[in-house]
């Protein structure tokens, strides 16, 4: 039995719409989910189905219309910029589709880059880089920049670049739409492996079926939830 | 930050080379137009090119901050997604247009330093009677650097508007869309 505590994020409620060329896409429709903590929830679902749209508001990255969402105890629907700006260097993990990897860093200064805001000594940062790399095992391609890597290892560099501040939830968006199914297996492996270990919440969007490395999965389509597994 | 401000400076050679030679130019061409017009040699002629000098300085300063924060804006909508708030990138990015003012200043306080040297070594060594000159004056250029200054806070206002309309959600998006 979970209790309340339990839950890491919560949306209740939760309408998006957008207005394109003159239509309104309705792209989130009463959706309420429950995501508990060390949980690894997968969304799937066919494109424009609105998965990304909401780990974008899950993330605060974007506002409900209408609706709250729940993050760690906090309702962040309405909270300033600067405070999600803080929410997310302290609780939060990003890992992109298209890496987003800074190219004029190398594989350490991008993962670094993350603490660069706090009152971390530059050691500091450097040890716990290195640490997270030394986690995806990317270590001996530390001073290599991205161009120098190869699809994996640049997914494998912003996966060490999510975790190096411990954060409670990592928010992955198709973290293996440019991956060939090797990489993808090592990456999937590797989230995994981080959910048990570091225990870290994991929310990951997808449209491949990627269904045996959740812990749950949601499935969407027009905007609504239409099943959780 | 701003050693990491600095870090990113350099690493866009292209962008800080193109923008410290101008720098340079332009900080040397103050200087020296601020000299002759505090000599009273070409009469008020001098500090028309000042304010030439000095309003290209501040279309330049605006540029390098648009060029800055617009081409890189998928890699500050990044930043902010990993937990940047608008006044640590606008660190960065004040940073990186200070750093190549400033490098601009010390290549032109080291020419200058250089030229009077040299005029100084060849009088001593070929006994030319070449009158030991002083290009420009410490005077001037500290001026300029004064002007150059107050030039770059009306860059940083720019760039500070241009980051908070960067969102976020930008890095989410798949390249080219």
């Amino acid at each position: 039995m979970s209790s309340d505590k339990d839950i890491m994020i919560e949306a209740v409620d939760v309408n998006k719409e957008y207005r394109r060329a003159g239509a309104i896409i309705r792209a989130l429709a009463d959706v309420n989910l429950k995501i508990r903590s060390g949980e690894f929830a997968i969304i799937q679902g066919p494109t424009g189905c609105g998965k990304s749209t909401l780990l974008n508001v899950l993330s605060g990255l974007d506002l409900p219309d209408t609706g709250r969402i729940i993050f760690d105890g906090e309702n962040i629907a309405r909270a300033t910029e600067d405070r999600l700006s803080r929410l997310r260097r302290q609780k939060i993990g990003f890992v992109f589709q298209d890496f987003n990897l800074v190219n004029t860093l190398t594989a350490i200064e991008n993962v670094e880059a993350v603490l660069w805001p706090t009152v971390l000594r530059q050691k500091e940062i450097e040890n716990r880089a290195i640490s997270a790399l030394r986690d995806v095992d990317l270590l001996d391609r530390k001073d290599h920049y991205p161009v120098q890597m190869s699809g994996g290892e640049k997914q494998r560099c912003g996966i060490a670049r999510a975790i190096i501040h411990r954060p409670r939830v990592i928010l992955a968006d198709e973290p293996t739409g440019n991956l060939d199914p090797e990489s993808e297996k090592q990456v999937m492996d590797l989230l995994k492996k981080i959910n048990r270990e570091m225990e870290t919440t994991i929310l990951l969007v997808t449209h491949r079926d990627l269904s045996s490395f959740g812990d749950k999965v949601i499935l969407m389509d027009n905007g609504k939830i239409t099943k959780i597994k | 930050m701003w050693r990491k401000a600095i870090l990113l400076s350099l690493r866009e050679k292209k962008v800080f080379t193109v923008f410290t030679l101008i720098y340079t130019t332009l900080i040397f061409l103050t200087s020296l137009f601020i000299d002759i017009g505090l000599e009273g040699t070409f009469g008020e002629l001098a500090w028309y090119f000042v304010i030439i000098f000095f309003g290209t300085s501040l279309f330049l300063s605006m540029l390098y901050a648009w060029i800055l924060v617009s081409r890189k804006r998928r890699v500050w909508a990044t930043f902010k997604c990993i937990g940047y708030t608008n006044k640590d990138i606008l660190v960065l990015v004040s940073g990186m247009i200070f750093f190549t003012t400033l490098v601009g200043f010390f290549i032109v306080i080291e020419v200058l330093f250089h030229f009077a040297a040299v005029i100084a070594y060849v009088n001593q060594i070929e006994a030319i009677n070449i009158p030991l000159t002083i290009l420009v004056d410490l005077l001037p250029v500290i001026a300029t650097s004064a002007i150059f200054i107050f030039v770059q806070i009306i860059a940083f206002i720019l760039a500070y508007r241009k980051v908070l309309k960067v969102r976020p959600i930008i890095a989410l998006k798949k390249v080219g869309e």
